[in-house]
């Protein structure tokens, strides 16, 4: 039987992980686990692509890429991952043009074991369906997306759902009347 | 923080390096203000009810409203680039300067409410109102956030009321009103 896609409200899996976070000699590789971004208090956003060297993948993770600040500023910790090796991403980022300032890491789940514990295995090649999961600082999945192998991502509506998932309207200025009163 | 400061200070397409007193605190103090502030200016200038070139031309009256030349700078900048053309640009510092003594005067009236004061003529020329090249239903939209910024509850409840004849949703307004907010705000920083 295979396993459903980890959905809203599930933790999200643990995992310690190489990733390939420079292009700089001794510096390329890190380990990145499960705890980071909960240490700092962080969202964590997590974005899948079948393979390496493909055509649409470099354009979608390109675009994660120009909107990292996005991310950065909504104290999220952005992480793009695919079932290649570290090996093989470094080489990606090496090869080609749009990767090659990443300022995300590329985390290499080379056992598949997150990407199997995460339901998102496609079931003839187990490479990874282009997922996307929005977790809380606390650990739990908030959102997830899955698309087809084919299918591109808008990272505008990454955004947007971030924006929507954390709080907002603070202000006592807000309350009206018959409302609790807002404790922050 | 300095990463979102310089962020902040290139998406306004100010001078690198520029640098002001409150910012300087802020950083200091390794706010995270700052951040919020960043993703607000970026929510607020994308709207799905106003076009870039509106909220461009909204943020410059209210920068214009607010005699704050460094935004002033940035947002015309930022009208020409999403197509504004130099009299759309001249027609939208001209509504902000003439509302600003519009809410001055019928502010005056409504806080008073003596109907002698109604009925005196309000001798002030707004020529410009009759034919806007912007439309009415813009040049009405900039006036109430114009008006909302410079708190005049009578002018803010007439140009509500008007915009919407001239065919507006509330939606568009309320866009507008969080632009003109989030810019004074920006502008306690930036100026």
């Amino acid at each position: 039987m295979e396993r459903g896609i980890l959905s809203v409200g599930q933790e999200f899996p643990k995992f310690d992980k190489t990733a390939v976070v420079s292009l700089e000699k001794g510096k390329e590789f890190k380990n990145i686990t499960s705890e980071d971004h909960k240490k700092n208090g962080e969202w964590l956003v997590m974005f899948w692509w079948p393979k390496d060297f493909t055509f649409v993948c470099p354009t979608e993770i390109a675009e994660f890429n120009k909107a990292y600040s996005e991310f950065r500023d909504r104290d999220a910790m952005l992480i793009g991952a695919s079932t290649d090796s570290e090996f093989v991403h470094l080489a990606w980022r090496k090869d080609h043009e749009d990767l090659r300032d990443l300022k995300f890491p590329m985390l290499a789940d080379t056992s598949k074991s997150l990407a199997e514990e995460l339901g998102i295995l496609e079931a003839n090649e187990k490479i990874a369906y282009r997922a996307t999961f929005i977790v809380d600082p606390q650990g739990i999945v908030r959102w997830v997306s899955v698309y087809d192998l084919n299918v591109g991502r808008n990272v505008k509506e990454v955004i947007r759902v971030l924006d929507a998932l954390q709080t907002d309207e603070l202000c006592p200025c807000n309350w009206q009347k018959g409302e609790a009163t807002i404790e922050v | 923080m300095i990463d979102v400061k310089n962020d902040l200070i290139n998406d306004l397409g100010l001078e690198e390096g520029f640098m002001t007193p409150a910012l300087e605190k802020l950083l200091e103090s390794n706010s995270k203000y700052l951040k919020d502030l960043r993703i607000n200016l970026k929510n607020v200038l994308t709207s799905e009810y106003l076009s870039e070139k509106e909220t461009a031309l909204i943020a410059l009256a209210v920068a214009v409203n607010n005699q704050n030349k460094p935004l002033e700078s940035s947002f015309s900048n930022l009208a020409k680039e999403k197509g504004a053309t130099v009299d759309e640009i001249g027609e939208t510092v001209a509504c902000a300067s003439l509302l600003s003594s519009n809410n001055i005067f019928y502010r005056f009236r409504h806080f008073v409410g003596k109907e002698k004061y109604n009925t005196l003529p309000a001798r002030i020329k707004m020529s410009i109102m009759v034919n806007p090249i912007l439309g009415k239903e813009f040049f009405e939209l900039t006036s109430l956030a114009v008006s909302a910024v410079n708190g005049c509850e009578a002018c803010v409840a007439a140009h509500e009321q008007s915009v919407l004849q001239h065919g507006s949703s509330e939606e568009r307004v309320l866009d507008a009103i969080r632009l003109a907010a989030i810019v004074t705000s920006l502008g306690k920083v930036i100026n």
